[in-house]
């Protein structure tokens, strides 16, 4: 037994030496995997001892690649509470009366803020919570205002489920409202290209409204309210016409014209 | 006692202008509306307030604006303070004229569509791009400011030039029909932009 084992013995030598290269090429990888254990078994010691990742940063998530450090922390901004409007009037009223103009204007800039916000969250507040079937998804209710007055209050709500969405924007701006305006007036802009019908005038609760439609958006409700408001409803995922105009009249439209104080 | 305060506030009243006395009932309107819970009728009291407010500082400017520009006079019939609460703001505006000549002074401030066109004055590289070798960009009392030749006159003596002074939100134009470069310079150093600034900004 002993002599069989110093003959394999023998012939693994004579193997091991007579082919130099693949004994190199053996010895170099067992070298490779013996540092490798040795460097994991020395960072798993250095880790232990000081609670940070050595792994070439692959550890740490808030280092980037050149090594410049990205951020993962911040909860973000909260909201803050509208200006008090009634502080701004008399905070105007006394720059007035100093002669100070530019800082009067500026407290009447922020009480319309103020009012427009406290327009916008009434307005948000009386739209319906559930729209045939789709539930509201108040994590993305905005009432966003400018400081440049009425011109450009906007309020949105979007209603959600599964793959079907509403997104109600209502807002007070001149400029899209003047050319609404001008489509309802022009003959020739109202109808079809041809082929494809995508925009049309109807009439939602009786209003004068527009609907068109994009393959790639879906379904869209254009209704002026009175001098410069206007509602837009985007509908992606509706079957047809009637899904969109059904979920449109759902919303009381004599009350949002009224809170935009439209006529 | 009463009577005599109604009479002295009678006579307060009579003697402030009408500009401030409809800022005053403006604003009582807005505090009393929103106080009753009307946002609608309060916003647009506020409204009103902030265009008497533009008016009253339309006409300080024009105070501020000197009352000869070289050897032109003020054509006082042409002074006008417009306040518009919507996309454009307020509108200033002041002529002063010669027989030869007329130089203009226009005001527009608290408009966002400035805003743009301030971004692009502003921007060197936007600036470039725009040029198209009759205007420059310059400096006047520190302002970042572009001149621009007209050469669309029919008599060739009298070239337009129009300098615009971008503010934040508020831009001054100021042409003048038959002047130099440098007297446009000159002219356009007798306006006082830091003080026009402080009240438009």
């Amino acid at each position: 037994m002993q002599f069989v084992t110093r003959l394999l013995c023998l012939l693994m030598l004579f193997v091991f030496f007579t082919n130099g290269s693949s004994a190199q090429g053996f010895l170099k990888k067992l070298k490779d995997k013996a540092n490798q254990v040795a460097e994991k078994a020395l960072d798993k010691k250095v880790e232990e001892k000081t609670g940070i990742g050595q792994s070439g940063g692959n550890n740490n998530p808030s280092a980037s690649q050149g090594g410049r450090p990205s951020n993962t922390m911040g909860e973000g901004l909260k909201n803050t509470a509208p200006p008090d409007v009634l502080q701004q009037i008399t905070d105007a009223d006394k720059a007035h009366d100093a002669g100070n103009f530019s800082d009067a204007r500026y407290a009447i800039q922020q009480a319309l803020l103020g009012v427009e916000i406290q327009i916008g969250q009434e307005i948000l507040k009386s739209l319906p919570a559930d729209v045939k079937g789709l539930p509201k998804d108040t994590l993305d209710d905005r009432v966003m205002s400018t400081r440049f007055g009425w011109a450009n209050l906007t309020i949105q709500r979007i209603y959600q489920k599964d793959d079907k969405q509403l997104t109600v924007m209502i807002g007070n701006n001149p400029m899209y409202a003047g050319m609404m305006d001008m489509y309802f007036s022009n003959a020739y802009g109202v109808q079809s290209d041809g082929d494809n019908q995508n925009m049309k005038q109807i009439k939602v609760k009786g209003y004068k409204a527009a609907i068109k439609f994009d393959q790639g958006q879906g379904y869209s409700v254009l209704v002026p309210l009175g001098q410069s408001g206007m509602i837009t409803l985007e509908g992606v995922n509706y079957t047809n016409e009637q899904d969109i105009l059904a979920a449109a009249e759902v919303f009381d439209i004599d009350g949002i014209k009224k809170k935009l104080g439209e006529k | 006692m009463k009577f005599i305060i109604i009479i002295c506030s009678i006579i307060i009243s009579a003697n402030l202008p009408a500009q401030e006395l409809n800022f005053k009932s403006n604003i009582g309107n807005a505090k009393k509306s929103y106080a009753a819970g009307n946002l609608e009728d309060a916003h647009f009291a506020l409204q009103q307030s902030m265009q008497e407010l533009d008016i009253v500082i339309g006409k300080e400017v024009l105070k501020l604006l000197p009352q000869k520009m070289g050897d032109a006079g003020i054509v006082t019939a042409e002074d006008n303070v417009t306040g518009n609460v919507s996309f454009i703001g307020a509108t200033i505006h002041r002529s002063y004229t010669t027989p030869n000549k007329k130089v203009m002074v226009e005001i527009i401030n608290n408009s966002p569509m400035v805003g743009a066109l301030n971004t692009f004055l502003t921007n060197p590289l936007l600036a470039g791009m725009g040029s198209d070798g009759k205007s420059k960009v310059l400096k006047v009392q520190g302002y970042k400011s572009r001149l621009t030749k007209e050469d669309n006159s029919e008599d060739a003596t009298k070239i337009p030039y129009k300098m615009e002074i971008p503010f934040s939100n508020a831009l001054v134009t100021f042409t003048s029909t038959n002047s130099s470069e440098s007297e446009m310079i000159a002219l356009a150093n007798t306006i006082p932009f830091d003080q026009i600034a402080k009240l438009i900004q």
